[in-house]
């Protein structure tokens, strides 16, 4: 399960290097508001926005509920227009896979295009153990492979990086001095990025979309490279979450309208390339071998229980730049890969809650994800059910479940709750020294229990 | 004979009990004021949703309970916290299997009934704090701003107002620092006006605490007080 599960006290521990980091405080701010901005931008100029999200949630939802035909179906439609398909159980079947389709072509140099999957499943790590030399080609990616890191937001990985960070990146990658300029930075990655594009024997990207109906699969990019990746190579590698299916073309636009306008705030981003089969006979352009990976590492578990809309996700990233927590934590905090209130329900999902057991509690559960989300997710009430669940498979504490037993024993009659606030009353001096007492006291004047309004009357 | 006078049951919430008396006893006058015969039930407690916001769900149905016993459905409910409304609003029947309350934050309360508040906020600069559970789960966001309004005060928009305050129930214990810094942001975007008001006593306390620590400058004040007897 690399790079998803943690130790409990990972988060705040991350969390509070993130917010000592004046730089790194501006980035996100800078970043998430602009995101934000751009969607709200967006969404105000969409007629019906409230219908069609509602629509997305259900066109998502029938493929959720029936996921194994829609598997099915997709698997069929791709393999009649030439794809070879594999259904990838778990993260080292899925490595293993892509691993064997690059021993079987002596594969030296692979490309890839963005896929956080790809992260989830730390394939980077299994193809460079294999004698696979991998480059990111997404320019983020590629600079956070550079710098040896991981995304911190699924949209716009390398937030945090400043022009000056890159510069320093890319004139170690390349031999050459880049200064920090926008323009310079572009061209010296694009210089450095075409040598692999031209000479990759294996490209690899994610998907974005999957189309049950016509085994096609929807790549959605700003940068181009996606295109390089899927149409250079001889051979393209998709990896793609079994949920990630829409039943129809129909059910894509409907969502296509949806995601970039809510990930970027644009009405449609740069490119969008709807991918069918390989290169066919007499056409001039696309891989001779076309592989599809459908991967369920811990999906399909999902599906039919209480979490089960969480697989509705397209991975816009609108959750992380509303929430006024993932605003101060950033990414790095809920884990190598995915991050924000989407992060804090589905790693715990995947990797186990007892793998994550902080994530649950990384939000005020303020509300403002759900409100954002464009497939209308209650990603705050996903979030309190974990943490019911944090609770009856005793992952928490046993002194948190302790203390609100005792508290709700002393709080059940209107006598108890006389007594035990009488006694708080005496005891809060000593409380402020103690745990949550210490918590609230570092930076909050102490509350005062005066008199009682009921006492009052 | 002269009409019954129409009669609300008064929910004062925990915090509001132990801590901020006089915003209920505020909210006590501001429906006195306004024509209500106001019942303060003594078997009240809390309505649970500090365990429930935790997950543990025995223990927020074991206080919720107390709510039950407490209250009548003869009387509609009002009460001065946006989030204990939506608690019981939402999430109270569910928990313990028993029917809809019919329960009232206080400001809309005051403004399905018309009522005036007396204009005692006249020349004063304010920012009003949107209570998530309040602005997000119950949906009311202009009540709050029309009263304050019509005391005579003048709104001044918050920088971010669908950004949290940081309280979040034991959030606030679990993650203290990010949750200061969302306290101060808040802060700051007020400062300068002659208070920032909240309807949420769970917000009254966590930027109330932080303001008087920081020596923010700031007052922060019930939305009862400041309808009641103005931000000072």
């Amino acid at each position: 399960m690399s790079g998803l599960a943690q130790p409990p006290g990972r988060f705040r521990a991350v969390a509070g290097a993130t917010l000592s980091d004046a730089h790194v405080q501006g980035a996100l701010e800078q970043a998430t508001d602009r995101l934000r901005g751009g969607r709200l931008e967006q969404w105000a100029a969409l007629t019906g926005i409230e219908e069609l999200r509602t629509r997305a949630h259900e066109a998502r939802m029938r493929v959720i509920d029936d996921l194994d035909a829609h598997v099915a179906r997709f698997r069929e439609a791709a393999e009649a227009r030439g794809a070879r398909t594999f259904v990838a159980a778990t993260a080292a079947d899925a490595n293993a896979y892509v691993v064997d389709v690059c021993r079987r072509r002596g594969a030296q140099l692979a490309a890839k295009s963005k896929s956080m999957l790809s992260e989830e499943i730390g394939l980077n790590g299994a193809l460079e153990a294999a004698g696979v030399r991998t480059v990111e080609t997404d320019l983020g990616e590629y600079i956070l492979q550079l710098a040896g890191e991981h995304p911190v937001h699924i949209i716009v990985p390398s937030i945090e990086k400043t022009a000056a960070d890159v510069a320093e990146l890319l004139t170690r990658a390349g031999g050459e001095p880049v200064p920090p300029e926008l323009e310079a930075l572009a061209r010296a990655a694009r210089a450095q990025l075409r040598e692999t594009f031209l000479h990759a024997d294996v490209g690899i990207t994610g998907a974005n979309f999957g189309v049950s109906e016509t085994g096609s699969i929807c790549l959605v990019t700003n940068e181009g490279n996606g295109r390089f990746v899927s149409s250079l190579p001889p051979v393209h590698v998709v990896l793609i979450g079994m949920e990630r299916l829409v039943a129809d073309l129909a059910d894509l636009a409907l969502l296509l309208r949806l995601l970039a306008r809510s990930a970027t705030g644009q009405a449609l981003s740069t490119y969008t390339t709807l991918l069918t089969g390989p290169c066919r006979p007499g056409e001039l352009d696309g891989p001779e071998e076309l592989h599809i990976v459908i991967v369920d590492n811990g999906r399909s578990r999902l599906v039919g229980g209480r979490y089960r809309e969480m697989l509705a996700c397209i991975r816009c990233g609108a959750c992380l730049n509303v929430c006024p927590v993932y605003r101060k934590a950033g990414g790095r905090a809920y884990s190598d890969v995915y991050s924000g209130p989407m992060g804090a329900v589905l790693v715990p999902l995947l990797a186990g809650i007892g793998n994550a057991p902080a994530l649950p509690h990384a939000s005020s559960l303020c509300g403002a994800c759900t409100e954002a989300c464009p497939v209308k997710i209650p990603l705050h009430e996903l979030l309190l059910e974990l943490r019911r669940d944090l609770v009856e498979q005793k992952v928490a504490p046993a002194r948190e479940r302790a203390a609100f037993a005792l508290w709700s024993l002393a709080w059940s009659s209107p006598l108890g709750y006389r007594l035990s606030t009488a006694l708080a009353r005496r005891a809060l001096p000593l409380a402020a020294r103690t745990g949550p007492g210490r918590a609230w006291g570092a930076g909050r004047a102490l509350p005062r229990l005066r008199r009682r309004y009921r006492d009052g009357r | 004979m002269s009409a019954p006078v129409p009669a609300v049951q008064l929910f004062a919430t925990c915090l509001g009990d132990l801590l901020f008396a006089e915003a209920v006893a505020d909210t006590e006058s501001l429906l006195r004021e306004a024509g209500f015969d106001v019942v303060f039930p003594r078997g009240q407690v809390c309505c649970g949703q500090p365990a429930f916001n935790s997950g543990h769900r025995a223990a927020a149905r074991r206080v919720a309970r107390t709510f039950v016993s407490a209250f009548s459905r003869e009387l509609p409910i009002v009460t001065p916290s946006g989030s204990c409304a939506a608690m019981v609003a939402r999430q109270l029947p569910a928990l313990v299997g028993c029917e809809p309350y019919e329960v009232w934050e206080l400001s809309v309360f005051l403004q399905a009934h018309d009522v005036e508040p007396p204009r005692c906020n006249e020349g004063r600069r304010v920012a009003y704090h949107d209570s998530c559970h309040m602005s997000r789960e119950l949906g009311i966001v202009d009540a709050p701003r029309r009263l304050l309004e019509r005391s005579g005060a003048s709104l001044v928009p918050l920088p971010r107002p669908d950004l949290c305050c940081g309280f979040g129930g034991t959030f606030l214990l679990r993650q203290p620092e990010i949750a200061l810094a969302m306290a101060d942001d808040k802060l700051a975007g007020a400062s300068g006006l002659d208070a920032l008001v909240t309807s949420d006593p769970g917000c009254l306390l966590n930027l109330g605490a932080r303001a008087e620590r920081a020596g923010a400058g700031i007052r922060v004040v019930h939305l009862a007080t400041a309808l009641a007897r103005g931000v000072g």
